[in-house]
């Protein structure tokens, strides 16, 4: 009898092993996954892209009598009901910018600031540094450009059984002397699923 | 009298058929908002619509244009005609080529949705993400 029962329990075990789902690779370029009702890298992958287009398409980053915009990344505000990094969005912004040849990232101000570059400055006076290897004064380049924007998302009853989640990414580009904008524009990510299904 | 009755007729369906074919081409009146015809009506509009189904009819491109806009990025135009009567969504994608035909990686070289409604015209922009482009090659794949 115990033998018997010691023999279920493996049998048991094996096929409670055999139900779990295999841990699988996403192909990232080729994805046939189904879509999801909060944002995942393919919703990411698609409002960084058209942005980057309408960007570049509408000719705002074309410095009159050549050479490059130095742009800094402004503040991008998360409106949605989820964790999100926002440099998700802006890491393919600038990376889309930068290969442009029409514009350099500043690392200098920003969201996209880089504490080394302030931290580096600070050793001046450091008697273990060469001076000659500190950055000497008045060497940053201020931007030119500022890029800020916001994600927001909407939730909106589709139906007794049904949701309907808007996610809208909004970004504009602006000159930082002037205060004008030079662009703007928004990507709208809509998804209908079951209310059943977490949009957060 | 049966001759005089037939020529009314052929009369009245070349009217018909005559009213309906005048209007702007620019301007697409879809079925249900134009008026009926001998050819598009309640009765026979099921018929074709099953029979475009079953013969399979879709997307169509009818032009792919490129040019370089001011700021010198290349801009790619494609044209296209919805055949079938249902609008169809499908997923597009675009690859830049430099000049020597080398492939240019790209943030913006993702599947970006699309679609076309039926029996209607539609177009597609997709800018280059660099200068260096000066060719494409373009895919399309269904809208999962």
């Amino acid at each position: 009898m115990k033998r018997t029962m010691l023999h279920l329990i493996m049998v048991s075990s094996f096929l409670a092993a055999g139900c779990v789902p295999e841990t699988e690779n996403i192909d990232i370029v080729h994805d046939e996954g189904k879509p999801v009702m909060g944002l995942d890298y393919r919703d990411f992958d698609r409002a960084a892209s058209e942005l980057i287009q309408s960007m570049l398409g509408s000719g705002a980053l074309k410095k009159q009598g050549g050479g490059r915009y130095v742009v800094a990344t402004g503040r991008i505000v998360n409106d949605t009901m989820q964790r999100i990094d926002t440099d998700q969005l802006m890491a393919k912004i600038e990376t889309g910018l930068l290969n442009s040849g029409q514009a350099v990232m500043t690392s200098a101000v920003g969201a996209g600031a880089d504490k080394l570059v302030h931290e580096s400055r600070e050793l001046r006076d450091a008697e273990e540094f060469d001076p000659n290897t500190v950055p000497e004064r008045r060497t940053l380049i201020a931007p030119e450009l500022s890029i800020s924007g916001k994600i927001f998302q909407k939730n909106v009853r589709y139906g007794r059984n049904r949701q309907q989640v808007e996610y809208y990414f909004q970004l504009k580009l602006s000159d930082v002397k002037s205060g004008l904008r030079y662009w703007q524009d928004e990507v709208i990510v809509g998804k209908r699923g079951s209310n059943r299904s977490v949009a957060w | 009298m049966k001759t005089i009755t037939n020529i009314l007729l052929f009369i009245m369906a070349v009217v018909i058929t005559g009213c309906f074919e005048q209007h702007d081409s620019r301007i697409h009146l879809r079925e249900e908002v134009r008026s009926d015809s001998l050819v598009d009506n309640i009765v026979i509009r099921p018929v074709v619509h099953a029979f475009s189904a079953l013969i399979g009819e879709g997307i169509e491109i009818t032009q792919a244009l490129t040019r370089r806009n001011d700021a010198g990025f290349l801009e790619l135009h494609v044209n296209g005609y919805n055949r079938s009567y249902q609008t169809k969504r499908f997923r597009y994608r675009v690859e830049w080529l430099d000049e020597d035909g080398l492939l240019i990686e790209s943030k913006t070289s993702v599947w970006l949705p699309a679609s076309a409604m039926g029996k209607s015209p539609f177009s597609l922009k997709v800018v280059a993400p660099t200068p260096k482009a000066v060719n494409f090659r373009m895919d399309t794949r269904k809208w999962e």
